[in-house]
């Protein structure tokens, strides 16, 4: 389950709290869109909300940061970035293991090596 | 016990100077990550899934210092990402060594062996080498063939160089308790000065969230795999903690015990959950709901956890805060038996 690509509709349903939290709990990059229309791409790494005034931080695209927003310069947040705890790169990992595994049983005629070390 | 006793003595003194101070709350090691890169992707680790620039950052060892100083734990391990990928990692470690903090370099030896040359042998720095099995279930973990055999010379040349070598392993459901105890000899004769175990934590970006273990699966792995240890077996943590693993101690998390600083400030409440940022550790200590952490509290993502970053400071906690529990350290450091 990944958040990637989506487009939250803030409004009666969503609040923008809400989005925050998403987006702060993704890793990945995502659009911050500003009240004024302007948009800009970053990473969110923290949020808070105690104060009287709630604010996000973020580091953008190129790595510079952190900049502070506040919530109420906030419009939207596109969830437009590649979602790095996909976990695309370790199932690739399991297939291949899975691949060599098969591989190596139809090689000695078994139907699948067995791993006596696990419990 | 794989502690020498000058670091003991340098906890000791520590705690009880806490205590007499009357502190409730105090910090026992600073978790210190200067960068979130890796030249590996393990299955368990929920640490370095971040977007590039994120990945390519690196915290100044100025930053670094100002953090060290100002949570000032006797103890410093630095995790990471791989810390051997930091580029000022030579300065860092001889800026600690100097200002007398115990340093962990917790690496996965991949470039251990190229780097060594980079520092110098001290009381004060270990190099913490994760191994999490015997080649096998050490290279699936790491989910990379051949780092197992990386690993074993990078070890020997540290250790034939006058360094303080240890090991780090991380263990998850599956893990035989049989192969664990060939591990622990086979890590012993390479010359580690000692062993660090913990049960791994489910953290919520890891790839693998199937294969974290429960507490009662805890507590029968680990009663298994130290039953009757070894008189060579020397572990190089606190052998409560290990009590505890095994069943014999029911403690509480202290989440506040390895407070935890990277390039995002000073993560809250704990080196395991990220839920927000501190700018100061003052506010960290002071702001962060400590009461909604621990198994007592609830938590859902506490209930599992018992992970060496939350507990092993309540061990040392107890060693000091009854003759009961000083009585039973030293009872089981003496003996040995767990």
């Amino acid at each position: 389950m990944t958040l990637e690509g989506w487009v939250p509709e803030v409004g009666q349903y969503l609040t923008l709290a809400e989005v925050v939290e998403f987006a702060f709990d993704y890793r990945g990059n995502t659009t911050l869109v500003k009240a004024d229309g302007t948009e800009v791409v970053g990473y969110i790494f923290n949020r808070n909300t105690y104060g009287p005034e709630p604010f996000l931080e973020y580091f953008d695209e190129s790595g510079e940061g952190p900049f502070t927003l506040r919530y109420s310069e906030v419009a939207n947040i596109k969830f437009s970035g590649k979602d790095t705890a996909a976990g695309n790169s370790w199932r690739a990992w399991l297939e291949r293991k899975e691949r060599e595994k098969a591989e190596k049983g139809a090689a000695t005629g078994s139907v699948r090596d067995p791993d006596p070390h696990r419990g | 016990m794989g502690v020498p006793m000058s670091q003991m003595w340098t906890v000791a003194t520590y705690v009880l100077r806490q205590k007499l101070a009357g502190r409730k709350r105090y910090p026992l090691v600073l978790m210190l990550e200067p960068l979130f890169r890796c030249n590996l992707a393990c299955a368990g680790c929920g640490k370095i899934q971040y977007p590039a620039q994120i990945l390519r950052k690196n915290l100044s060892v100025e930053k670094c210092l100002a953090a060290v100083e100002e949570c000032g734990a006797p103890m410093v391990s630095i995790p990471g990402g791989e810390p051997l990928m930091y580029p000022d990692i030579d300065r860092l470690v001889a800026e600690l060594v100097k200002r007398k903090k115990y340093v962990y370099l917790c690496t996965n030896a991949i470039l251990l062996k190229e780097k060594l040359d980079l520092f110098t042998p001290s009381t004060y720095l270990s190099f913490s080498v994760h191994m999490d099995g015997l080649r096998d279930e050490h290279d699936e973990a790491v989910c990379r063939d051949g780092v197992y055999d990386q690993a074993v010379p990078a070890i020997k040349e540290a250790v034939a160089r006058g360094f303080r070598v240890t090991t780090n392993s991380t263990l998850f459901d599956g893990a035989s308790p049989l192969r664990m105890r060939e591990f622990f000899d086979e890590m012993m004769s390479l010359g580690v000065e000692g062993m660090m175990i913990s049960p791994g934590y489910s953290y919520s970006k890891a790839p693998d969230q199937e294969h974290f273990l429960l507490q009662s699966r805890t507590h029968e792995l680990f009663a298994r795999m130290l039953s009757k240890p070894k008189k060579r077996w020397r572990f190089n943590q606190s052998p409560l903690f290990l009590r505890f693993l095994m069943g014999k101690h029911d403690f509480e998390c202290t989440p506040w015990g390895n407070p935890t600083y990277n390039m995002f400030g000073w993560q809250r409440p704990c080196y395991l959950l990220q839920e927000g940022y501190t700018k100061t550790f003052r506010e960290l200590m002071d702001t962060t709901p400590w009461e909604n952490y621990g198994k007592k509290s609830g938590n859902e993502k506490c209930r599992d956890c018992m992970v060496h970053c939350g507990y092993e400071a309540t061990a040392v906690d107890y060693t000091f805060s009854s003759m009961k529990g000083f009585v039973e350290t030293v009872g089981v450091t003496l003996t040995g038996k767990l």
